[in-house]
């Protein structure tokens, strides 16, 4: 952080802010020759900044951001999804840390029960659900009956839900476990789901998982969202996010131009410390994050799609779900294999646990937070 | 028989009913005594009590029965004092203090002092030794240090030939992996094709042997391969228990163990390429062709996948089909579960963990849905050939058949399962390694040669 880079990166913003044209002019020149998208970290944020930077000036942020997205989908195949999401989980905990955390939480609050119905609102292709069903097959005497509903908000994971279908449903079959798989795609809005909808039954104990999807709701529809979630009356609720904040100034440029580097600074560095430098996968997630940058900085919020991407940090989500929820602390035992499971990684992450009122736990990489998990009961 | 008498409800409707063989007598399974056995019921305290057996002369406690005879020699009584009291004839089981325990009741006491109290320990005593690698918790010291001797260094091995060291990326690994999709699409092939009465083509698939298709199946479910540590010495044996056969099951082995070396790279570019297409010779198949993968599923009608070449000719390929064949029997098992029979692969899979730890008990076998092999054998369905006489498998077919029959003698001996979190052997036996159902230290990856007998 700090270098040169993001000092003119930080210049171009205010200068954004402020409509000094020529200023804008001369440091998206400067930007333009300093960026590269396969240079060294400083080079790539700076060049994915810029395109964001350059959106913005030029309020181009909308039809660039479909392009990409479009660009993205044509390139996409369940085999690259699948290929890119297990090799991140196998070379960072970024992901995995919340699928163990809400894991955890989803088999003690669904402890003897018989009918499980698990809400899974995510974009993670159902890689949660292997280690789980694994759970269900060897912990007790009587596996379960468990239903998914899985609720895909991203075009791009639609697309491919299909085989992940197949796939779960076969690998439930060699667990054992009996199960049943449905999609649920296309809502506008999540808030328009309903328990009808969902095909939640009487006799179902419900948990809702949510991961990395409340920021894709659009700010104001947050509270009906989490309302929502509790007509369903789900024994837990499991949400894990990111933690970051480009909610709550969202209406400052400069300021959330701030938070929006700080994220993404720490993410990318991450990224090249886990992956190998020739990663085809870290690129992929790269550009990914770099369609998020352009979301946030350089388009209208309404524009649509169910990918808001305003991120907001634990606690301001656990103030948010307070209002219907009250924290469900993770168990010792979930704790300790959340901290197994960081151990099995390269050393950089750690486990922070949430202090005074906030709940949850973190995910820290380099002692800065980056992914909160935390569960909720009624 | 006293194993009639005392099988509990867990798996009573399978004894005895339909089985037409004689039993025979096994040793009793942990938690089923003899009904002579005089039962005794220890408080917690006295069980954790270090030193139980007292010496009469000079009260002096020790914490083995054996201990105390040593030491009472030491006091060279001059009579008959020193030998062991009629009572001693009788057998002596204990229960469990713990209430809410099932071996809190006769009928399921454990024959060993040390094995209830390691027992009680671990289920109902104060986890408090943890292990520093995986952070998972032991009430018992002599469990973790078995653990923590082998944590991080097993293996476990895709069927697609990658190999992970963690266990939670294996598991998330395998559940998308093609080899998992070519397997079910085997089995579903397999089944259709079954059912369309073909008989010769009941050979090509049914050949292998039962052993060798649960033995495949468990190894490709989440079975780490054999470690550096693992001393494995009977690799062999372990083996040649799952497939049910003696000797048989070691030739084929050693045939093939080389062969197991050579199927699929380590790198995950090859995660998710099909190696088995690469090494394969597909021969002529005598099956159609139309077979669409992708589009002929649909989330609600898995089971409606019909044949294709694609895996039917990996099925003839030597050295990397066996990997999906024998699971085809297995599979075929597991889609006809209903979610309330219970021996399904949950219970399979726990069987397996248990088979780590005691490599020569036959009641694996027993437990694996030993019903619908005894169904199957007597419905004379699609399954007989791999039974009978026409088997192709080169002296196989009647080495298994006559081990079916006595796995069928097994069926009702109770089955303890092994939980992943409260994992423990409840005989005491076995430490470490059933810790989970990945006990099994085998890679029953060698069975090509048993294909290779009868094709």
């Amino acid at each position: 952080m700090g270098s040169g880079h993001q000092g003119f990166l930080r210049d171009c913003a205010r200068a954004i802010s402020e409509k000094d044209s020529s200023k804008i002019h001369h440091l998206l020149w400067m930007l333009n020759e300093l960026a590269s998208p396969y240079g060294d970290c400083d080079q790539k944020l700076a060049f994915y900044f810029l395109q964001a930077l350059f959106c913005k000036a030029t309020e181009s942020g909308q039809r660039c951001y479909k392009t990409l997205t479009s660009v993205a989908e044509k390139s996409h195949s369940f085999d690259s999804a699948r290929k890119l999401i297990l090799k991140f989980q196998e070379v960072s905990p970024w992901t995995t840390f919340g699928h163990v955390a809400s894991n955890g939480a989803i088999l003690e609050a669904l402890e003897g029960e018989s009918k499980l119905h698990i809400i899974d609102i995510s974009n993670t292709l159902c890689t949660q659900w292997p280690t789980l069903l694994e759970a269900l097959a060897t912990r007790n005497d009587e596996t379960p009956h468990l239903k998914l509903t899985v609720v895909v908000t991203a075009s791009l994971v639609r697309s491919v839900m299909t085989e992940i279908s197949q796939r779960m449903e076969k690998f439930a079959r060699l667990m054992g476990v009996p199960f049943e798989f449905r999609v649920i795609s296309g809502l506008n809005h999540l808030g328009e789901l309903t328990k009808e909808g969902l095909g939640v039954q009487e006799d179902e104990a419900i948990a809702v998982n949510c991961i990395g999807a409340l920021r894709r709701v659009e700010v104001e529809q947050r509270a009906t969202v989490i309302q929502m979630f509790q007509s369903l009356h789900p024994r837990v609720v499991t949400v894990v996010e990111e933690e970051g904040d480009f909610s709550s100034s969202r209406n400052d440029f400069v300021k959330c131009f701030e938070e929006c580097l700080r994220f993404c600074t720490l993410y990318f560095e991450m990224l090249e410390e886990s992956f190998v430098p020739t990663s085809n996968e870290r690129l992929m997630l790269e550009r990914e994050c770099s369609r998020s940058i352009v979301r946030v900085l350089a388009c209208e919020d309404d524009i649509g799609g169910g990918d808001c991407e305003r991120r907001e940090r634990g606690s301001q989500w656990s103030e948010r779900l307070k209002e219907a929820f009250t924290p469900f602390g993770f168990s010792e035992d979930v704790v300790d294999d959340v901290k197994a499971l960081l151990k099995r990684y390269r050393a950089g992450w750690s486990l922070v646990l949430a202090q005074g009122d906030n709940s949850g736990i973190y995910l820290a990489w380099k002692e800065e937070p980056v992914v909160w998990a935390s569960a909720w009961k009624p | 028989m006293t194993e009639e008498v005392i099988s509990n409800g867990l798996t009573q409707n399978s004894s005895g009913g339909s089985n037409p063989t004689p039993m025979k007598k096994k040793r009793n399974l942990p938690g089923n005594p003899d009904p002579e056995a005089e039962v005794i019921a220890l408080s917690p305290k006295t069980l954790m009590a270090t030193n139980r057996f007292l010496c009469e002369i000079c009260g002096k406690g020790f914490q083995r029965d054996q201990n105390l005879q040593l030491h009472r020699r030491g006091h060279n009584l001059p009579w008959k004092l020193k030998q062991r009291t009629s009572k001693e004839v009788r057998k002596r089981v204990y229960v469990c203090p713990e209430k809410t325990c099932v071996h809190n009741h006769p009928s399921r006491a454990l024959g060993d002092l040390t094995g209830i109290k390691k027992h009680f320990c671990r289920k109902h005593g104060e986890k408090k030794w943890k292990c520093e690698k995986c952070s998972k918790r032991y009430a018992v010291q002599s469990d973790w240090k078995a653990h923590s001797k082998t944590c991080g260094t097993r293996e476990y091995k895709c069927d697609c030939g990658t190999i992970f060291s963690r266990r939670d990326s294996f598991i998330t690994h395998r559940a998308f992996c093609d080899a998992l999709a070519e397997e079910t699409a085997r089995v579903k092939a397999a089944s259709n094709i079954n059912n369309a009465a073909a008989g010769n083509i009941n050979y090509h698939f049914m050949g292998a042997p039962v052993g060798s298709s649960m033995a495949q199946h468990f190894s490709s479910i989440f079975k780490p391969t054999i470690s550096a540590n693992d001393d494995s010495g009977d690799p062999m044996r372990r083996l040649s228990l799952w497939m049910g056969q003696g000797s048989q099951g070691h030739d084929l082995i050693s045939n093939n163990l080389p062969e197991i070396h050579q199927i699929g790279p380590v790198s995950s570019s090859a995660i998710y390429g099909d190696p088995l297409v690469s090494s394969s010779n597909p021969p002529p198949s005598n099956y159609p062709s139309n077979w669409d993968f992708g589009n002929k599923l649909s989330s609600n009608n898995v089971e409606e996948i019909t044949s294709t070449t694609h895996p039917l000719t990996n099925v003839k390929d030597v050295g990397n089909q066996v990997l999906s064949v024998p699971s085809l029997f297995s599979t075929q098992h597991y889609s006809h579960q209903t979610p309330s029979s219970n021996m399904s692969a949950t219970a399979l899979l726990q069987k397996a963990a248990e088979m780590g730890a005691t490599t020569t008990d036959p009641s694996f076998l027993g437990s694996f849905g030993l019903k619908n092999i005894n169904n199957q054998i007597q419905d004379g369905n699609k399954y007989c050939g791999l039974y009978g006489a026409n088997s192709i498998a080169s002296g196989l077919g009647s080495d298994v058949e006559s081990s079916v029959h006595d796995l069928s003698a097994l069926n009702q001996f109770q089955m303890y399962p092994s939980k992943r979190r409260h994992i423990q052997n409840e005989d005491g036996t076995g430490g470490g390694q059933t810790r989970d159902f990945l006990g099994v230290g085998i890679q029953s990856i060698c069975h090509p040669s048993s294909i290779n007998g009868w094709i």
